[in-house]
């Protein structure tokens, strides 16, 4: 949990910036969403499966700060769920928190390129956030 | 008692969001417990500053040797594929209600009709708290919703901030597990 209060991001300013990771070769699917499981924006998951999503991707967010931390590990930030058909990525956007982002790519992704495209929209995501 | 062996089961803690199922674990723990809480956006639906979204983890040592994993679901039905995740291989499960929130009965069907079929059969017990509170609803119209519904586990009053009221929830499902285990060894 964050001591601080959760920033906000307006809806529409999110969705604009979750669709330049639909340019990157192999996304299919981006999801924002809260540390308790919302959606606040996508692109391209229809509503069922972006609500979905942002649930497991919550989940996923806090074993992953968890692990980190039973491990000694600090400032968990990320975590790369792949398979033999795809790749899935959960990134926090910045320090607080809130928010992370979950990127659902096909094996024609390159995954050096999905983070780091992925780490740059949660870094514009940051400066808009209020 | 589970497919793990005799001396070593899993049980799940289960019920809305607010009922105190992570601490009941924290209750009873004899480990620092695994929690994933993270901050409660959606305080329309529940006053509380924070919700586990992964799961909460204990363990515990019975007086008979038993070692009892705990495990503590999310509340929110939109956490539905944790519900099932962390039900698998459970040994027994404790729905967790408080009688003050509106709907509790409802949750309890939720909860009832999501975990009867992971668990052996009849191995659920209900803890209902908060029933001293202004508006609650009585064990007792648990118990008869229940029994409505022709379903027979015992449904027992408890605050889940007391270790004690904890433990006889654990040591009720255990006797129940005891139980199978005998007729299964006698059949």
């Amino acid at each position: 949990m964050s001591a601080s209060k959760p920033g906000r991001v307006s809806r529409e300013l999110a969705r604009k910036l979750l669709e330049t990771l639909g340019e990157i070769v192999g996304v299919r699917s981006v999801v924002l969403f809260t540390a308790d499981g919302f959606e606040i924006a996508s692109h391209a998951a229809d509503a069922a499966a972006s609500a979905r999503l942002a649930a497991i991707g919550s989940s996923l967010s806090a074993l992953g700060t968890a692990i980190s931390a039973e491990a000694g590990l600090k400032d968990f930030d990320r975590s790369t769920i792949e398979s033999s058909d795809g790749t899935v990525v959960i990134m926090h956007v910045g320090s607080g928190k809130d928010m992370s982002v979950a990127v659902v790519a096909g094996k024609e992704a390159v995954l050096g390129q999905l983070l780091w495209a992925t780490k740059r929209c949660c870094q514009a995501l940051q400066k808009v956030m209020v | 008692m589970s497919d793990e062996g005799d001396s070593e089961f899993k049980i799940v803690f289960t019920g809305p969001m607010g009922a105190g199922k992570t601490t009941a674990i924290a209750a009873i723990s004899e480990i620092d417990p695994v929690s994933t809480e993270v901050d409660n956006t959606d305080r329309m639906s529940h006053a509380k500053l924070s919700t586990t979204v992964g799961f909460d983890f204990g363990r515990i040592t019975l007086a008979d040797g038993h070692l009892v994993r705990l495990y503590g679901t999310p509340g929110q039905p939109r956490f539905r594929f944790m519900w099932e995740i962390l039900g698998r291989g459970a040994a027994g499960v404790i729905i967790l209600l408080d009688a003050a929130q509106p709907g509790a009965l409802v949750q309890m069907d939720l909860f009832i009709d999501a975990f009867l079929p992971l668990v052996p059969p009849g191995a659920l017990v209900v803890g209902v708290g908060r029933t001293e509170a202004d508006g609650a609803l009585s064990s007792d119209a648990f118990a008869s919703r229940l029994d409505a519904r022709g379903i027979m586990v015992p449904v027992l009053s408890i605050d889940a901030r007391k270790p004690a009221d904890v433990l006889v929830l654990v040591q009720t499902l255990a006797c129940i597990l005891d139980a199978h285990l005998s007729s299964k060894v006698l059949a």
